[in-house]
């Protein structure tokens, strides 16, 4: 049996590819009955979880743990960096906040509209009640309180809860749009210079179409016609955002190429796909884990300008509709407005930190 | 006996790195007589490129610092001069030629006009005054057609071509020290007979002194007049070339001279010096040589050999004297 | 008793195709290697030497197929290896390896020592993890390493250990011959010392046969039973390592022997004037001709070929044997 299993695994190039290809052809069935049999088993963002998840889990994160010496080696280095050591602490605590924030608050769709624009714990504000029987006008203080730390909106949504669901989408968003998009660009670029010549050609060709094509429109048709989605979203900037990777890793992988322990492996008589697989991809992933760090950030915004244009998945509160929110109210209720974008200026900040500081302590040049 | 025109007095230089302080000159004293060829030598990392470095002040100053010592120059201590003055010496008194033609010259302008620039620099000559001048600069150094050679890019130019292009550069103020920095190693065998030729033409022609780097024994028998050896940031030797290679008496420096596969040598096995350079900043106490030194004594370990003068003008630091 | 022949390379030629113009035209070659034949025998080391140009690398390289020839035979142990494809060239990788100038650039960064040493077997069949780690301690420790140094990275080794590390890595599938392309110009001149003493007790112990390429003739005097000089991808003169020093009879070796700085005085040094033609166009006649300093007026039109002028010294001039 055990042989058997070695057997197959040599012929499809290796034990992990097996098991990508058995996860796979799983989570195909249970797609396909999700689709026609069963009521939702998961839901499609689910399913892109699923699979960025495997996927991470078998190319990312096993690699790594083979190598610990050397991801060790790279860990001090960042460690000395102490913007982006800032930048993991804080979105760290936006992955805690996302994952367990939700147990604390309430529903963040829960309109109450006797406790509308509320401020945030320790501001006051206050509102001229006209009282039809004096007929003068009152002025009434209103202080906020700790049951709406942050205050409401002026559906008396609360704040807090609407920013902790922010975070969740955002990072869902982030991860997962940016994990389809390095991924594609990856493989793309990896391929393309390694096989040089016409098919480099015909790929980079086709990778120049795609970097033209109107991401936003194709947004607005898909919206148009399915209803808007977090999934489409996520996938739709997944898609299209592959092309600037592409690029790159291919440069890179270009530079590569060339060097000697490729002609070494060569020499030795390791196979095209060897080399691909055990010696390009593991140097270019120091370049990918920095490009998808700054990628997400910008990946981040674009689903916040989508939700503030209003084309968002409306089930969903994320910061871009809380700002869509607090654009109407920001003379009445600004911290509707202010909490939202203080986040996001904090986590593009953090990412961009961290994406750095990743990206000094890969360059052997700098001396960290 | 002539006078020296440099000075150098215990130098020490310090990288003050986040492992730890690297001492890559740790005491080095030696003087520079007029219009003589001293050679530098040693293997990477021994520190002599950063005594060259740090005379013109050229050492990179976050990580390191020059933090003992004096750099004495015709009277004048340049470890305690400003840029500004340091700026004027550069160039006109003192000037440096480095490893890597390629890098050293900039793709985008001519020969011409990268060495008229440099003239016009620190002299007041005028632009056809100043290109004359270097017409003539790049025909001292043996470049052919001198006048076509000035209008070409270094892309144009050949490796040997491009380090006589650099070394004319170099003397284009008519500098009185010239230090060149492993100038032969980049380059082909019968390109550095040509350059090592160039050199010596020049110490005659213009009884120019001349600090020569380089870990090249052989080129050091060509050129040099006196020798001084480095090993881990200290001076390990000081003799006159014949002297140096004829009887040498650090063990240091006969295990360099033996490890030599010279062309009269037998086939077979060549003599080594075990082991490896030590670490600059955990230095082992004593001597430096002493882990591969294969005359170590018990002494060796414990102090620092005082410099013994075994011979006139020949010094050595080593407790077997 | 001679041993037999190895390899044997017949009129070799690596072309690389220069292309100008909108539509990539083919404008001319870059003649890299140009019709060079000669043979090692078992356990014989031939030096190559040359300066940066002549094509010495390129050779060594087409030898193993990194380069593809664009014409001459390769005979290694009677199979002609020009001929093969793919699949049964792998199996040649076994019995030809190489070993690169630069130990830096030529160990793959993310990959441990013992990995990289450890790839030869595992493309050659071994594939039992246990057994492979038996062999990389043993070849690590065979090159003067430790074994327990097989999980570090290249980057925690100084360069004469990064070079031993690629010896150990050319050693690891037992090959009979194995290419050294400059192994020792990047490294200090202690450590070329230790390095270069490896090399020969290896060659004692696995009987191997070595293409030394440099451009150190001092250093190809050490180790070398015969010596090749190349310029401009031609050979120009072919010996045994005493007759080429004591008597070179190409004008070229005789500046390259004279060159060499020495720390004993000898003989005038024979400078040559201006610089290696391009291999793009090379000189008719003689490609020599140029920079000879005993230049004939026959050089500049007739192409002299290696001959063998007695005791098996082969030389490319028409001063000698024609």
């Amino acid at each position: 049996m055990i042989k058997g299993i070695k057997h197959l695994a040599r012929r499809v190039g290796g034990i992990k590819n097996l098991i990508l290809i058995l996860l796979a052809t799983l989570l195909g069935l249970t797609l396909l009955l999700d689709i026609f049999v069963v009521e939702r088993i998961f839901d499609p963002l689910g399913y892109l979880y699923l699979t960025l998840g495997i996927v991470f889990l078998l190319y990312v994160a096993w690699p790594l743990y083979h190598s610990r010496r050397l991801v060790q080696y790279y860990w001090q280095r960042v460690k000395r960096n102490r913007l982006a050591v800032l930048g993991l602490a804080f979105i760290l605590f936006l992955i805690l906040l996302a994952i367990f924030g939700p147990l604390f608050t309430t529903d963040p769709t829960a309109a109450n509209f006797e406790q509308k624009n509320l401020p945030p714990v320790g501001f006051t504000t206050s509102e001229s009640i006209y009282n039809p029987q004096t007929g003068q006008f009152i002025t009434k203080v209103i202080s906020g309180t700790w049951e709406h730390p942050l205050g409401t909106d002026n559906k008396g949504r609360d704040l807090l809860a609407m920013i902790i669901s922010g975070a969740r989408v955002s990072l869902q968003v982030g991860l997962l749009a940016t994990g389809i998009a390095v991924a594609l660009g990856t493989l793309i670029g990896v391929i393309s210079a390694y096989l040089g010549g016409k098919m480099d050609n015909i790929l980079m060709r086709f990778t120049d179409i795609m970097m033209t094509f109107p991401f936003f429109l194709l947004l607005v048709f898909i919206v148009f016609i399915f209803g808007p989605s977090l999934a489409f979203i996520v996938l739709v900037i997944g898609l299209t955002g592959w092309t600037g990777v592409a690029r790159l890793i291919r440069s890179e992988a270009l530079s590569l190429r060339t060097r000697e322990f490729v002609l070494a492996a060569k020499a030795l008589g390791a196979s095209d796909g060897r080399i691909i697989l055990a010696h390009l991809v593991p140097n270019v992933i120091s370049l990918i884990i920095v490009i998808a760090t700054l990628s997400i950030p910008g990946v981040i915004m674009a689903e916040a300008a989508l939700s503030f244009i209003g084309l968002g998945d409306p089930a969903v509160t994320s910061w871009g509709m809380v700002l869509r929110a607090g654009q109407q109210s920001l003379d009445t209720a600004w911290w509707v407005a202010v909490a939202p974008g203080v986040m996001l200026f904090f986590t593009v900040l953090a990412f961009n930190f961290v994406g750095d500081g990743l990206r000094d302590a890969f360059d052997p040049r700098s001396s960290v | 006996m002539k006078e020296a025109i440099l000075k150098i007095r215990n130098l020490k230089v310090y990288f003050f790195t986040r492992r730890g302080i690297v001492k890559a000159v740790d005491g080095v004293s030696f003087d520079l007589v007029k219009g003589e060829c001293l050679c530098l030598v040693g293997e990477s990392g021994c520190g002599k490129t950063v005594t060259a470095l740090s005379i013109l002040g050229l050492v990179d100053s976050p990580p390191g610092r020059i933090v003992g010592g004096e750099i004495l120059y015709d009277g004048l201590d340049l470890t305690r001069c400003s840029a500004e003055k340091l700026r004027h010496i550069r160039g006109k008194d003192i000037a440096m030629i480095f490893q890597d033609a390629q890098s050293a010259l900039n793709p985008v302008f001519t020969i011409g006009d990268q060495i008229v620039e440099q003239i016009r620099l620190h002299l007041e000559l005028s632009q056809s005054e100043a290109r004359g001048r270097a017409i003539d600069l790049l025909k001292e150094v043996g470049i052919p057609s001198p006048e076509e050679v000035a209008s070409y890019y270094p892309h144009q130019l050949s490796g040997g071509m491009k380090q006589r292009a650099m070394i004319a550069m170099s003397l284009s103020c008519n500098p009185r020290l010239l230090i060149a920095d492993e100038p032969t190693t980049a380059v082909d065998v019968t390109i550095k007979a040509q350059i090592i030729d160039v050199f010596r033409q020049l110490k005659e022609t213009r009884k120019m002194s001349l600090l020569f780097i380089t870990h090249e024994l052989g080129i050091v028998s060509e050129i040099g007049d006196r020798i001084v050896v480095m090993y881990a940031g200290r001076v390990v030797e000081t003799a006159l070339a014949p002297e140096l290679l004829g009887s040498p008496k650090h063990p240091y420096t006969s295990g360099l001279i033996n490890c030599l596969p010279d062309i009269r040598q037998e086939r077979g096995r060549l003599e080594s010096i075990p082991g490896t350079v030590p670490s600059l900043i955990n230095p082992p106490g004593g001597c430096l040589f002493h882990p591969r030194c294969d005359k170590a004594m018990a002494i060796c370990r414990k102090k620092q050999p005082p410099p013994v003068s075994v011979n006139h003008g020949h010094t050595v630091f080593c407790h077997l004297y | 008793m001679l041993k037999r022949r190895l390899l044997e390379v017949e009129n070799l030629k690596k072309y690389y195709l220069v292309t100008g113009g909108l539509l990539y035209r083919h404008i001319g070659d870059i003649k890299a290697v140009d019709g060079v034949s000669f043979y090692i025998r078992e356990g014989e080391t031939l030096g190559l030497v040359g300066e940066s140009g002549c094509g010495k690398s390129t050779l060594g390289r087409t030898i193993l197929r990194l380069e593809e020839p664009t014409e001459g035979k390769i005979i290694y142990r009677r199979t002609d290896i020009t001929k093969l494809d793919m699949r049964e060239l792998r199996g040649l990788r076994k019995e030809i390896q190489i070993i690169f100038q630069d130990p830096q650039s030529s160990l793959d960064p993310r990959m441990t020592v013992g990995q990289s040493i450890g790839e030869a077997l595992l493309i050659h069949g071994v594939k039992d993890d246990r057994e492979r780690g038996q062999r990389v301690s043993d070849m690590l420790q065979r090159v003067g390493l430790e074994a327990g140094q097989a999980l570090h990275y290249p980057h925690e080794f100084s360069s004469g250990q990064r070079q031993r590390v690629g010896i150990a890595r050319a050693l690891a599938p037992s090959p009979r011959l194995i290419i050294a392309d400059e192994p020792v110009s990047a490294l200090d001149v202690s450590i070329q010392a230790q390095i270069l003493n490896l090399m020969l007790d290896l060659r004692q112990e696995f009987s191997l046969a070595y293409l030394f390429i440099a451009h150190d003739l001092s250093v190809i005097r050490q180790v070398s039973h015969r010596v090749a000089v190349m310029y401009l991808g031609r050979i120009v003169e072919l010996a045994g390592t005493e007759e080429i020093f004591i008597n070179a009879l190409h004008p070229y070796t005789e500046a390259l022997v004279s060159a060499i700085p020495s720390l004993r005085r000898r003989r005038a040094r024979i400078l040559l004037p201006g610089n290696v033609p391009s291999p793009l166009n090379p000189p008719p006649g003689c490609r020599f001709h140029t920079r000879c300093h005993r230049v004939l007026p026959i050089c500049h039109q007739a192409e002299p070929h290696l001959k063998d002028v007695g005791n098996r010294h082969l030389v490319a001039c028409h001063l000698h044997g024609v």
